[in-house]
């Protein structure tokens, strides 16, 4: 219902100033946005690599989280990260129904993930990636993760 | 009470109003209703059923009439007050749909279940306000206008005096041409110059000019982004529009911020903010209230009570 409203605003401040390492590629409407975001120290895992984000949002955003994957094209890869599935899709407990608040928005997102990035060291993928990759027919929020370690 | 059997009749015919009503035949279904109200007068209902065919069909008066009577026959009706203030809206009374609308969001923000209508009608008291801002807004531009006007008005007679006495003194051969001449185009800078710094003095003196177009941090609501109507306070001290946080705790009962657990009767009202917010609206113009992105769908949002 105020989604267009929020997702206005919150484009608005996106033009006026934004982190670091993060940047608005298109938001051409307000249901699909693409961002940049690249980490800002020099962790050897990430070091010269932009990776692209798309933001679906629905009707109900942001009482209702909106949906968050990394996309690949020729020269935006997807992040190494245990949470990070190759094909994109992230596992993150404040994308989740249960973890999503209204408070966040797209700017605290992006920052949430560049420093689930920046504090990473293990070059890996989830546990039974090629099984997910190849079996999942859900959208990311339809997914239960079941976060089993707090470490990363 | 009119006969067990007209009860009835009326109860068919308002089914079949509201079916007319879902087609988008609004004709067909303020005449049902208005049947079923021959039948059945003391059905607040009816009156409140048919005010809102009537919206559809821009019948503000009979919006208006059958809203009166549906609140005669239920005080604490916040629809007819919804519809009420729509009407009022539409004729250009704001001062009436501003109070219509309040009385809405306070029946609404009472009732027990405390429903996402509360968003709806306080976007319903924001349109108010700014309508009654706008008249506002005009009168003063029209007064300031006039005064202005006037001022004007006598920098140029004190002008066009002051050239007289200079031509005539010039005739009378007082002082001599050319230094007369010289006399009167120095007046004539003069008078250009206190005009200029007259509309600029004015130009300055409305609120558009001097103020910065931002509400403060402080006034706005963290999920919707705007300046909130109805703010409560959360357990840790935050405070939300009351509406737009229902719509969080309907969902996931925690505060957005902590997670902790939070329940919509542990929500307090913030009143020094809420006159903080209402005062920063009256004072602030209506580019406020511009932040408004048009019409919204109030017709989804109600639909499931039309049909009652």
């Amino acid at each position: 219902m105020f989604a267009s409203k929020r997702l206005a605003k919150e484009l608005q401040k996106l033009h006026d100033k934004l982190p670091p390492g993060i940047t608005l590629v298109k938001a051409d409407d307000l249901q699909e946005w693409i961002m940049d975001i690249r980490v800002v120290d020099n962790n050897p895992i990430y070091v010269g690599e932009v990776y692209r984000l798309k933001f679906t949002f629905s009707q109900s955003y942001p009482i209702e989280a909106p949906e968050v994957v990394f996309v690949r094209d020729e020269t935006h890869p997807i992040p190494w990260h245990p949470h990070i599935y190759s094909n994109g899709i992230i596992c993150l407990d404040l994308l989740d129904r249960q973890g999503w608040s209204p408070v966040h928005n797209v700017e605290s997102v992006c920052v949430s993930l560049q420093s689930m990035l920046t504090s990473n060291t293990k070059k890996e993928r989830p546990e039974g990636d090629d099984n997910f990759v190849r079996n999942n027919r859900l959208r990311p929020r339809d997914i239960n993760f079941i976060f089993h370690d707090n470490q990363v | 009470m009119p006969p067990p059997g007209n009860e009835y009749a009326a109860e068919q015919l308002k089914t079949q109003g509201n079916a007319q009503f879902k087609n988008g035949d609004y004709e067909a279904a303020e005449a049902l209703y208005g049947q079923a109200i021959q039948k059945n007068s003391n059905n607040p209902l009816l009156f409140t059923n048919r005010a809102n065919a009537r919206l559809k069909l821009e019948k503000w008066e009979g919006v208006i009439d059958d809203c009166i009577r549906s609140i005669e026959l239920l005080k604490e009706n916040m629809k007819a007050y919804f519809y009420l203030a729509q009407a009022q809206l539409a004729i250009n009374h704001p001062n009436e749909a501003l109070s219509s609308a309040l009385m809405a969001y306070e029946l609404c923000s009472h009732s027990a279940q405390q429903t996402s209508n509360a968003a709806t009608i306080s976007a319903l008291v924001l349109r108010a306000k700014k309508a009654k801002w706008e008249i506002r807004e005009r009168e003063r531009i029209r007064r300031r206008g006039d005064l202005l006007a006037d001022l004007e008005a006598h920098l140029e007679v004190t002008y066009k005096k002051e050239q007289e006495d200079i031509q005539a003194r010039i005739e009378s051969g007082d002082v001599g041409k050319v230094e007369g001449q010289e006399e009167k185009e120095e007046r004539r800078k003069e008078w250009e110059k206190k005009r200029n710094d007259l509309r600029t003095a004015f130009a300055l003196s409305s609120p558009e000019m001097l103020q910065k177009r931002e509400v403060p941090d402080y006034l706005i609501d963290g999920i919707t982004f705007e300046i909130m109507v109805d703010p409560v306070v959360t357990k840790n001290g935050r405070s939300y529009d009351r509406a737009t946080l229902i719509e969080h705790l309907k969902r996931s009962p925690t505060d957005p911020l902590t997670r902790e657990p939070l329940s919509i009767r542990e929500l307090r009202p913030n009143i020094a903010l809420k006159e903080a917010c209402t005062e920063f609206l009256e004072g602030n113009s209506g580019w406020v209230y511009d932040c408004e992105d048009g019409e919204r769908d109030v017709d989804a949002r109600w639909a499931h009570l039309s049909s009652s």
